[in-house]
């Protein structure tokens, strides 16, 4: 199989858990949705395994590495943003918005669990790719 | 940063009649990699370079080329 059939088929699979799990959306059923998403992340890992044709090089990795770090920093930013907004806006409110505050809080962690995350990860591929402190 | 690499890929495939696709199946990565080495957008790491020399049968300095 070559790289552009695997494209197709890749395609044909997001299609096929998008529309599964937009029918299962319009019947409020969950089980369906699972069930979509569970038979093509398994479709896939068999075409993957099938293939002999290279799906992942070192440029793709780089393209990846590089658009989860923007991913990453626009995020962060964008929830950091929005947490100081909504706590502000929330106490600052009359009368004060407890639920926009929450969110605002809320927010606020998710961005601090990010960047624990990120400094955890670094400091685990730095270990594995050669950092020491020896000379 | 300015790509300051250069290479002759191109030329060694040509001279050996070797498509895009056979090179990459030869060196272990797609074609969409070998094209964008060939343009000048994407620079190998030194292993690929490596590979890639070693699948034409030439030095690594005959194939990529660092400008000052």
């Amino acid at each position: 199989m070559s790289y552009v059939q695997f494209k197709r088929i890749k395609v044909l699979i997001a299609s096929f858990v998008s529309a599964t799990v937009a029918i299962a959306v319009v019947y409020n059923n969950i089980i369906l949705a699972l069930a979509g998403v569970f038979i093509g992340i398994l479709f896939l890992f068999l075409v993957r395994k099938t293939t002999k044709t290279v799906l992942v090089d070192e440029r793709i990795e780089n393209i990846s590495g590089k658009a989860a770090r923007l991913s990453y920093a626009i995020l962060t930013i964008t929830l950091a943003v929005l947490s100081l907004l909504f706590i502000t806006i929330g106490r600052k409110a009359v009368p004060p918005q407890a639920q926009l505050e929450t969110l605002g809080i809320t927010f606020s962690y998710i961005t601090l669990l990010s960047l624990a995350l990120y400094s955890l990860s670094y400091k685990y591929l730095s270990k594995r790719y050669g950092e020491s402190d020896d000379e | 940063m300015e790509n300051r690499t250069t290479n002759k890929i191109k030329v060694f495939r040509a001279m050996r009649d070797m498509t895009q696709e056979e090179l990459a199946d030869k060196v272990g990565v797609t074609r969409q990699t070998i094209l964008a080495i060939e343009k000048n957008k994407y620079v190998p790491s030194l292993e690929l370079a490596f590979r890639i020399a070693r699948a034409f049968g030439e030095r690594i300095e005959n194939v990529f080329q660092y400008r000052k």
